[in-house]
């Protein structure tokens, strides 16, 4: 998978490039519009990060030259400001996504993650196994090692996020927008409450704890 | 540029000014008109009336007793002072004057073109010009059955005198009245114009000094200009709040923001005096991340504050339902009640629905109940319920907590207030804030109720439908 990141800030793109190719990504870099541009319409991405204030040329202004010359590399962009304008909502309608700084690493890998998963139509799995735990989609059932284990509706949809997020790190953020579409942050431990319902549910009893902390950033199940 | 008011200012005032001074003069210039030409008309009908009379009494005694009677007649008008200013001739068969009497000084008239003879029986009006004067000789003749040809005539000096005298008085009055029309103009014009003039001047010193403290004096009149200027000054006082409210939020954001830099240096000169890649540097990593992502969760909160409070807040309105909203609230508090052994119960009016902004309702409905939930010690319940109530809807957030200490209550909308009771507890103290600036931003209002140890209400009052306008 390539992908290229369009970001003026050094410190932000260093963070996202050694970031990305960590996930496996192979990463192109361009610190200002008009190069990122030029890259974007010659070589082959399966989606690309751009940043919306670049000097040369904004973010917005490429991705609309890059749809104009037909490239329909998927992109998801980033932007400091909270409210989103008009111009990036019809970019968002054409199918790019939207993230604001700050944000955790993680939700930007989450994001482009899906994005490339949009653009190439991958098959959604009805089955998702991560060693000895495996959940079915259609059947709506969770076992591990075999034994079937109940879980409330909105544990079920919490694990089904982590397990399709499996080895990487979710944010809070993150979890609070998919289990309960709230896009802003009560600022109670709503989510710690349910993660750790699930871990009781699922790791009681195992030598292997597959839901773990990672302190200041979220939670990941390995 | 300080130039360009005035010259867009005089051109208007002194058109006012023209246009009245010109009607005003105008309508005199008729009115002193139409009395001349009255006068000078029913002077002429009362000389000729004279005249007329005259003749019909001199040629009647002339007919009854002949020229006898005439100087009867002409001498009893003249004993009675009446016959000096008239023309008096009777001109027999043979062309010759048999009769002529006129007032010395009317040597100037050519009477000979007076001799024209009418027809019998019909009376016949000349005009002879005096060639010096200018004065005119009114004669009237008349044939009688016997040929005799009888004319009676009277100069137009006096009446001109007289009309001369009208016409200096006139023209004195005429005089008078350009003054007063030109001052009235001036006079009308200036004050007419002084709101405008107000409202340049403070415009002016808004511009030279950046101060929008200015305004423009009230008359109280009520009309168009009054309200110009009142609507103008209505008009001041909004972005004067709306500045102050900016800078407010402005002054609250770095304020409210020092505390966490500070605790986030700390934290990570803390971390840099311990050793290399030990745990102490992990966990203080930590929380730095957790430390920032509060910071960027209460920008949030204070942009979403202040943007409610200067009403620059978009509100995607739509309809929603109550039934919903607390569905979603309960769904999302639920475990974590459960967890502290409370009680989290909704009910509302089957049906009730309201105008708002749905994601905004989930805030408020989250915080309150974020903040009842933390309040209140296990075992007790949280309240929601729903009703309508006039054009609105009423929210209530019950809960049996620990309460708000009265000498706490007007504070607890403050921002970043917290009232000692709840330093142990964690929260941005922001929450509330963005509360009431939410409701009020649309239309509506918030209360507190709160009995200290039994529990606090609040009460949230919207408006089912927008407000049509603002005022």
């Amino acid at each position: 998978m390539r992908l290229l990141v369009i970001e003026d800030d050094r410190t932000i793109a260093s963070f996202l490039v050694k970031g990305l190719q960590e996930a496996g990504f192979a990463i192109d870099h361009a610190e200002e519009g008009r190069n990122g541009l030029a890259l974007a319409l010659t070589e082959p991405y399966d989606a690309a990060v751009v940043d919306v204030m670049l000097p040369g040329l904004d973010g917005l202004s490429l991705i609309e030259e890059m749809r104009r010359r037909k490239v329909r590399t998927p992109v998801l962009i980033l932007s400091a400001k909270r409210s989103v304008d008009d111009r990036v909502r019809g970019l968002q309608a054409g199918g790019d996504d939207y993230l604001v700084k700050p944000f955790a690493f993680s939700e930007l890998l989450a994001r482009v993650q899906a994005l490339i998963r949009r653009s190439t139509g991958e098959t959604q799995p009805t089955r998702l196994v991560v060693g000895d735990l495996v959940l079915d989609l259609i059947s709506r059932s969770v076992e591990r090692a075999g034994a079937v284990i109940e879980l409330r509706p909105r544990e079920f949809t919490l694990l089904e996020y982590l397990m399709r997020n499996a080895g990487r790190v979710v944010s809070k953020t993150m979890i609070m927008e998919h289990v309960w579409n709230y896009s802003f942050d009560p600022r109670t431990n709503v989510v710690d409450v349910l993660v750790f319902r699930l871990r009781e549910k699922i790791d009681r009893g195992f030598e292997q704890k597959r839901i773990q902390t990672v302190r200041g950033i979220g939670y990941v199940l390995k | 540029m300080t130039t360009q008011p005035d010259r867009a200012r005089t051109p208007f005032g002194l058109r006012l000014a023209a246009w009245y001074a010109a009607l005003f003069v105008g309508s005199a210039v008729v009115l002193i008109a139409l009395t001349y030409l009255l006068l000078a008309s029913s002077l002429r009908q009362r000389d000729q009336e004279i005249i007329q009379s005259t003749l019909e009494k001199y040629a009647s005694a002339y007919e009854q007793d002949g020229l006898q009677g005439l100087n009867d007649a002409i001498r009893s008008d003249r004993v009675a002072g009446q016959h000096e200013t008239l023309f008096v001739r009777a001109i027999g068969a043979d062309a010759e004057a048999i009769y002529f009497s006129a007032p010395e000084d009317w040597s100037g008239f050519n009477l000979a073109r007076l001799d024209a003879a009418p027809a019998p029986g019909t009376e016949v009006w000349s005009d002879v010009r005096a060639a010096q004067t200018g004065d005119v000789l009114e004669v009237a003749s008349v044939r009688l059955p016997d040929g005799i040809i009888f004319q009676v005539g009277k100069s137009t000096r006096s009446r001109g005198e007289l009309l001369a005298r009208f016409r200096t008085v006139m023209l004195l009055a005429f005089a008078s009245v350009i003054l007063i029309g030109l001052t009235g103009a001036a006079v009308i014009t200036r004050s007419a114009l002084q709101p405008i003039r107000h409202l340049i001047d403070a415009v002016r010193r808004i511009l030279a000094t950046g101060r929008i403290e200015a305004r423009v004096p009230a008359r109280a009149t009520g009309d168009a200009l009054d309200q110009l200027s009142g609507l103008f000054n209505s008009m001041l006082d909004r972005i004067e709040a709306l500045i102050a409210g900016m800078r407010g939020s402005l002054d609250n954001v770095a304020h409210d923001l020092r505390t966490p830099m500070m605790r986030l240096r700390s934290i990570a000169e803390t971390a840099l005096q311990s050793e290399a890649g030990s745990d102490a540097q992990r966990d203080a990593l930590a929380d730095i991340l957790e430390e920032s992502d509060r910071v960027g969760a209460m920008l949030n909160t204070l942009m979403d504050i202040s943007e409610a409070e200067t009403g620059t807040m978009k509100l995607a309105r739509e309809r929603v339902d109550v039934a919903d909203l607390f569905r979603e609230t309960v769904e999302l508090y639920s475990d974590l009640a459960e967890e502290k052994h409370l009680t989290l119960a909704a009910s509302s009016t089957p049906g009730l629905t309201l105008d708002a902004d749905h994601n905004r309702l989930r805030q408020v409905m989250a915080n309150l109940v974020d903040n009842a939930l933390k309040y209140t010690p296990a075992g007790g319940t949280i309240a929601l319920a729903g009703r309508a109530e006039d054009a609105n809807v009423i929210l209530e957030v019950r809960d049996t907590g620990i309460g708000i200490p009265p000498a706490d209550l007007p504070r607890v909308w403050d921002r970043l207030y917290r009232g000692d009771a709840s330093r142990s507890e964690r929260g941005l103290g922001l929450g509330l804030s963005l509360v009431r600036a939410i409701v009020e931003a649309h239309g509506g209002t918030v209360a507190v109720q709160s009995d200290s140890g039994l529990g606090s209400t609040f009460t949230i009052v919207l408006p089912m439908e927008p407000r049509s306008s603002t005022k």
